[in-house]
């Protein structure tokens, strides 16, 4: 089997999954090597060369303090994943354990988080998140903590699905009937199984947290400049692009938007990977 | 008696899935569950094993009342008291090797080591002779008839004292069904292990066990020793039922009972006996009140009260 | 010349996996077979033989990723194209399984037998009730004027699959194909729908298949049966000769295993594991399993005839 083998069969499975991937990959690379390939130091003045349109030195031009707008795109994408990846580990270590709970024990504790999710519903989380950072201030640490905890019960509620479906299933039955204590029948029987639905979620939720942490920012909330965040970049050049300096504001967008949507169309794409894999060909 | 049950009964909302049963089952018997949909055979089975509650009735087990035994308390007797369900593909954890499926009964209930465990492992293997290659893969991997398989032996892996098997030939192909029933048999011989034995197929339940229970809408309408039941059935409803079997040869002369509509819904059924509204011999007398099982000699009875005036009610 | 005549149909489905190689899966491998008029014709075979395959073929079902590689089916002397078909509903129709996913749950009984009705020929609305109508009291269904505005959820099983029996009468069809009619139905109500399907069809004079993997079926209500395996037919002949002399190993081992004959003989050899289409032996595909293999039999076994309209595909058939 060849190299391009496993890709190109991945790819015909799911062209999403594929280009969701290439997308994620290549900025993952970019935040890895960012000190390495971005042409300057993303908190670099050139105080000479303010809002200088892209072209020469500066492929995607500078911004209001003469920062290179790229080299500052390619270091917010550290930014994106130093957000979405301990928030995706937080919403994962609570959020598995309470669906897994509430699904499979329901009570108490399922009540809770169905409260819970009913006053998210309610609220734009946006506000919440907002309300919260404004009261412990802006730090990075405050905004992956609030993102991991808005998101933990709303990547609970899929994994409660996924349990309640494999709750009556015969398997678990027979975990049971075996002689398994609840303890095991979870840990051991349902919850790798419900695991596989809830993967694909995954990637969304973080998606969701790449864009709220840039909307926080770009509200003034969230990270600040100089700090090369994308939001916080969007906020600064909003200013500017009334008076013709788009590129200021566009380039951090496009960036946004890329690992945004990147990271969605690799949940989407998980899911018809894992599904239909479940199907054979006919008869 | 390995297993006593007087007065079983089980209600979801308003339907009476389970409407007072009485059965036993000796050491080393193996007593049929017979009936079509909705006749509660699948529920009995449930309850017998307590995988779902009662609502009435009591449930004993080698000689101790299980009926409302907590679940912790429940659990150690488990390893004697194991069912086998209808589902192969199902019954078994997608993401657990065979080996691991086998293995968890031993973990949960006995002290063996590893090696030890290993070695039963093997000898489970090839008692349902299943080729040990099969431990190391996964359910996916395996077709219906070697997964049944499986099944068995992951039941017989704490030396039970009583399986419960709820249809387990009726998803597998023709073929694959003789040799379930194949093992079956040779298990029953080396072990003395008492089933119940929940099938829709008349021939496989008469081929398999040794005492029969015909049940219709959550009732024992007949129960007694196979051979009589299929050879003399009282009951009209046993009539009809056993009338309507196709055997498998062109040759063989049918003579059908007709029934009178379609099983009715078990919700909110009217009082007497559950089949008076499709019983070709139903008098008004039937709706008045559930009839008493009628002995007939030899534990054989038939809950009937047209019975005491003859044998054979239905033209042959 | 026969009403249904297939000829040496094969059908392969093609496909990649994750690995990005190309599999293909074998699934009919040659099926001949003839169905005259005013025949009741029994296909019998395990899970994955090719049954409801070759009823798609009939009806014109087949889709891509399916591919017919040989074979023709002719159907009153016209030839049928497996993957589309004008006589489908009208002259060649079918009784699906599970009258509760066959029946469209938001159509009420009596609309839908007329839909049948007017999608394929150009029957005033009045004509069509009144034949809808008819149509249920042929087929048995008590209070059909009232049954005309059930929904199919307020039927029983038994009671539906008659309203698919009626559906697919209807239009008078001169072949119905019914795909295992009575799975999911009670032993009773299964004995009285297959007695109204046999009546029917006899009263006029059309002829059908019934698939089914119930041996009992095919010994009471079919003339005619054919055994299937691996999408070959490796038998066929009038019922009641192929289950006195069973020529093929499959229909002796298919018949061996019914519960009746383990009563009478004991156990006889263990069936093996199903065939996997994406890996079929050479020459005969059921060697693998077959207790009569011997070297030969990697070339293809002929179809050896017998008298009576009776065939078997075995190297060994003519052996006692």
């Amino acid at each position: 089997m060849s190299a391009l083998a496993l890709p190109l069969g991945i790819t015909r499975r799911s062209p999403t999954f594929a280009v969701g991937a290439t997308i994620v990959l290549l900025m993952l690379l970019a935040a890895l090597t960012a000190n390495f390939i971005a042409p300057f130091s993303p908190t670099l003045a050139f105080p000479y060369e303010v809002l200088k349109p892209p072209g020469g030195k500066f492929l995607f031009g500078t911004d209001g303090n003469g920062m290179d707008v790229l080299s500052r795109v390619i270091h917010g994408t550290r930014y994106g994943f130093g957000i979405a990846v301990p928030a995706g580990i937080i919403m994962v270590l609570i959020g598995v354990p309470l669906g897994l709970i509430a699904g499979y024990q329901g009570g108490v504790i399922d009540e809770v988080l169905l409260r819970v999710l009913d006053v998210l519903r309610a609220f734009p989380s946006i506000i919440l998140a907002l309300a919260v950072v404004a009261a412990t201030g802006a730090s990075l640490v405050n905004v992956v903590l609030v993102i991991g905890l808005l998101d933990s019960p709303i990547f609970a509620r899929v994994v409660r699905a996924e349990v309640l479906a494999l709750r009556h299933s015969t398997f678990v039955r027979a975990a049971v009937a075996v002689g398994n204590p609840p303890w095991r029948v979870m840990l051991v029987h349902i919850l790798p199984n419900a695991i596989l639905g809830a993967t694909a979620q995954l990637p969304i939720r973080m998606a969701w947290a790449v864009r709220i942490s840039a909307t926080l920012a770009f509200i003034g909330v969230g990270i600040q400049a100089p700090a090369p965040e994308w939001g916080a970049m969007i906020r600064q050049g909003a200013e500017y692009v009334i008076s013709g300096e788009w590129w200021v504001a566009t380039f951090p967008g496009l960036a946004l938007i890329g690992l945004v949507l990147g990271f969605n169309l690799l949940g989407d794409g998980l899911t018809d990977i894992l599904d239909p894999r479940r199907k054979g060909t006919g008869k | 008696m390995m297993l006593e049950v007087k007065g079983l009964a089980k209600r979801f909302g308003n339907i009476n899935a389970v409407n007072g049963v009485d059965f036993h089952v000796a050491a080393g018997e193996a007593v049929g569950l017979v009936g079509e949909s909705g006749s509660g055979k699948s529920t009995i089975g449930m309850l017998v094993t307590r995988l779902i509650a009662p609502t009435a009735g009591t449930i004993r087990f080698d000689g101790r009342d299980i009926t409302a035994l907590r679940e912790a308390d429940l659990r150690p007797l488990r390893a004697k008291l194991q069912i086998v369900f209808q589902d192969p593909w199902g019954a078994l954890n997608p993401r657990m090797t065979i080996a691991r499926a086998l293995e968890e009964p031993l973990k949960l209930h006995t002290d063996l080591e590893s090696s030890a465990r290993a070695a039963r492992l093997r000898d489970l293997a090839q008692r349902v002779h299943l080729p040990l290659a099969s431990l190391e893969r996964f359910p996916h991997e395996l077709s219906g008839g070697q997964l049944q398989r499986v099944c068995i032996a992951r039941a017989l892996a704490t030396q039970p004292k009583l399986i419960v098997l709820d249809e387990p030939t009726s998803s597998l192909d023709l073929s694959v069904r003789a040799g379930i029933l194949q093992l079956l048999a040779e298990i029953r011989r080396e072990s003395g292990v008492a089933i119940v034995f929940i099938s829709h197929d008349l021939d496989t339940v008469e081929l398999i066990t040794d005492r029969v229970l015909v049940l219709y809408l959550g009732n024992v309408v007949e129960q007694g020793a196979t051979k009589s039941i299929f050879a003399r059935p009282a009951h009209p409803y046993t009539q009809t039922l056993l009338s309507a079997n196709l055997p498998p040869d062109p040759d063989a002369v049918l003579k059908r009972h007709r029934v009178i509509g379609d099983t009715p819904s078990p919700i909110d059924l009217p009082p007497g006996c559950a089949f008076a509204s499709r019983c070709p011999v139903a008098i008004p007398a039937c709706r008045q009140a559930r009839p008493p099982a009628t002995a007939l000699g030899d534990a054989h009875s038939a809950a009937c009260i047209r019975i005491a005036e003859g044998a054979n009610l239905l033209p042959t | 010349m026969s009403l249904l005549e297939v000829d040496e149909l094969r059908v392969h489905f093609a496909s990649r996996g994750m690995d990005n190689r190309l599999r293909v899966a074998h699934a009919l491998n040659g099926v001949s077979l003839r169905v005259e008029e005013g025949e009741i014709v029994g296909l019998v075979g395990e899970t994955g033989a090719g049954k409801s395959l070759t009823a798609l073929a009939l009806l014109g079902l087949l889709q891509p990723p399916a591919v017919v590689s040989a074979g023709r089916i002719r159907f009153e002397g016209r030839d049928l194209d497996p993957l589309k078909s004008d006589v489908r509903g009208t002259r060649l129709t079918l009784i699906p399984q599970s009258p509760h996913t066959s029946l469209d749950p938001l159509m009420r009984i009596g609309d839908q037998l007329v839909r049948m009705q007017r999608e394929h020929a150009d029957v005033p609305k009045k004509r069509a009730w009144q034949r809808a109508r008819d149509m249920l009291a042929e087929v048995r269904i008590p209070a059909p004027d009232e049954r005309l505005r059930a929904w199919p959820h307020e039927l029983s099983g038994g009671l539906a699959q008659r309203v698919l029996v009626a559906m697919a009468l209807v239009n008078r069809p001169r072949l119905v194909i019914a795909d295992e009619p009575t799975t999911g139905l009670d032993v009773t109500v299964q004995a009285e729908v297959l007695d109204t399907l046999r009546e029917l069809v006899r009263a006029h004079g059309m002829s059908a298949i019934i698939i089914t993997h119930d041996l009992g079926i095919v010994a009471h209500y079919c003339d005619r049966l054919a055994v299937m395996f691996a999408g070959t037919i490796v038998e066929q002949g009038p019922t009641r000769k192929v289950f006195h002399e069973q020529r093929h190993p499959y229909t002796r081992a298919l018949v061996a295993s019914t519960p009746k004959r383990i009563a009478e003989r004991g156990f006889g050899p263990v069936g093996g594991t199903p065939p996997d289409l994406y890996a079929l032996p050479d020459g005969c595909l059921y060697r693998d399993r077959c207790v009569r293999a011997a070297a030969i039999c990697v070339q293809p076994p002929p179809n050896v005839p017998f008298p009576g309209n009776h065939s078997a595909l075995c190297h060994f058939a003519a052996e006692a």
